[in-house]
């Protein structure tokens, strides 16, 4: 069946078309390196997207949650066991996801008798310093998109773009800090995840309808489940849940 | 199965390994983590094995002091008089290593990576007999090393269980056992565990009575006392004085105690002449 070129690159047109329209309406993980460490950040329905990876850093993936187990299980193996045979210094989410993992996606992207991994990761590893932590995403196909100060997880190009940008504009300097990122990382997942109409905005984002708004921030309560992660520089063995406080989505 | 699966596991031919248990995937890569050396020229290579110690916990007022003198021996020699014999495992956990250095530090960082493997690959916190238990393999893997008579450990371990502080100590093939007040271990322990022992019995005040300031200067006196009549317990030289390593496990915080207060109390309550 796949024995003439075209044929295998149709497939894989066919392949990345399916994984994008799994991946369409996938919340996204915002990452952003601040004075006291890295915060990711998102809301979920059913599964946690954001994890401990091994000290110092965190992975977060979307998509699939199964796929999601399948890669966070080897990258975990693997960082634990290069962290016991050498040091714990050597464990670095550049190797872990250049060699540990980009490889592999492409492989199981680009094989086309089995089922494809609908997943998008993200590699947050925080450093002494902001300028030199490090946010590195791997998507399905085995790209690597690299980033410093702030990142989206998203479903493609296109809205990460969209939605790094607006993030970008919103964090008023780099680096923030914990208490003024955090409100800003809530309210831009709000509007990510609301569309504009639904949140009583007009055309400009001007609010012409409140009720609309606490309408919003009261079913995203009780639809998801805010999931939120300080990779912190001081005590990088652990991480730090972080409560979201409703007021930023008033 | 998920290709993703399929392909990173290919070419092992191992048994899948139990889940979270760091043991099964460093067997996956390496030889052994405790090869049996039963050959004569094992033998031979380790005849200067590292061993000696004297190792002590006990309960006080405010949690478990734990402290260990800083000499390695190797048959007459010394090989070292700065080893830390009393590590720090996942922040909630101590373990105070006597016998074969090599072996028990090796123990130590592989427990220390179990745990939190466990934690983060489990997403929950292993239950303290769990942590028992994984030590207690580790010390069952290590038989062979140990009936050889190179590389035995028996081991305190002494971690939090909610809002109290337990010490176990261990046997060379893995059984623990509760020591309800105090425990000791290695080379220069008998002397320590009698005065302990009498302490608690007959003392003015019994150890778990003990201020923070009574216990560290016991532990300390107890380890001169130790070093006294035991040579592979080390110490404190006059001329470049190390320190024993004192630490205090609490229901709320792990801390060890400064080089600077353990000083003071040498010059003045431990080293005083008559």
């Amino acid at each position: 069946m796949f024995d003439e070129p075209y044929r295998w690159i149709d497939a894989i047109h066919q392949r990345r078309e399916y994984i994008s329209a799994q991946l369409d309406r996938v919340t996204p993980v915002l990452a952003v390196s601040i004075v006291e460490g890295i915060i990711l950040a998102t809301f979920h329905r059913q599964t946690p997207k954001i994890f401990e990876l091994y000290d110092r850093m965190a992975l977060a993936g979307v998509g699939h949650p199964a796929d999601l187990e399948s890669v966070r299980g080897h990258l975990l193996s693997m960082a634990h066991v290069e962290g016991f045979q050498r040091s714990p210094s050597d464990v670095t989410v550049e190797r872990l996801a250049l060699f540990g993992l980009a490889p592999r996606l492409k492989g199981a992207f680009e094989d086309i008798a089995v089922p494809p991994v609908i997943l998008n990761v993200l590699l947050a590893e925080v450093a002494t310093a902001p300028s030199q932590d490090l946010l590195i995403q791997v998507s399905y196909d085995g790209n690597i998109f690299r980033s410093a100060s702030h990142a989206v997880l998203g479903a493609d190009d296109e809205s990460r773009e969209k939605t790094v940008q607006l993030l970008g504009e919103r964090l008023a300097s780099h680096p923030a800090t914990l208490s003024t990122a955090l409100p800003v990382m809530g309210r831009v997942l709000f509007e990510t995840i609301y569309s504009p109409e639904e949140l009583g905005q007009d055309e400009s984002g001007n609010l012409v309808d409140g009720t609309k708004t606490a309408e919003c921030a009261k079913k995203l309560f009780s639809e998801r489940v805010w999931e939120g992660v300080l990779l912190d520089r001081r005590d990088p063995g652990r991480v730090r849940r972080i409560p979201a406080d409703p007021g930023w989505f008033r | 199965m998920n290709p993703f699966d399929r392909l990173y596991m290919s070419g092992g031919g191992l048994p899948a390994p139990r889940p979270g248990y760091l043991p099964d995937l460093l067997r996956g890569y390496l030889p052994e983590p405790f090869p049996s050396l039963n050959s004569e020229s094992g033998r031979a290579a380790l005849s200067g094995a590292v061993h000696g110690t004297t190792i002590l916990a006990f309960h006080f007022s405010e949690g478990v002091l734990v402290a260990g003198d800083r000499r390695a021996t190797a048959s007459n020699r010394i090989m070292s008089n700065r080893v830390d014999k009393i590590l720090e495992i996942d922040s909630s956990a101590l373990l105070a290593i006597s016998g074969s250095p090599a072996m028990a530090l090796e123990m130590g960082r592989i427990l220390d990576h179990s745990l939190k493997f466990y934690r983060r690959s489990q997403l929950a916190e292993i239950s303290l007999e769990g942590k028992l238990r994984i030590l207690a393999q580790l010390l069952k893997d290590n038989l062979p090393m140990a009936v050889e008579g190179i590389g035995a450990v028996a081991p305190l371990f002494i971690a939090r269980d909610g809002d109290a502080v337990r010490i176990y100590f261990y046997d060379i093939l893995g059984a623990h056992f509760e020591g309800v007040e105090f425990s000791v271990g290695g080379s220069g322990s008998p002397e320590v565990q009698g005065i302990l022992r009498f302490l608690d019995r007959w003392g003015d005040k019994n150890l778990r009575s003990l201020t923070r300031e009574e216990a560290l200067l016991l532990s300390l006196r107890l380890l001169e006392t130790a070093s006294y009549f035991d040579s592979a317990t080390g110490g404190v030289g006059g001329q470049d004085p190390v320190y024993p390593v004192v630490r205090i496990l609490t229901p709320q915080a792990l801390e060890t105690v400064s080089d600077e207060q353990i000083s003071a109390l040498y010059r003045s309550e431990v080293m005083r002449v008559r």
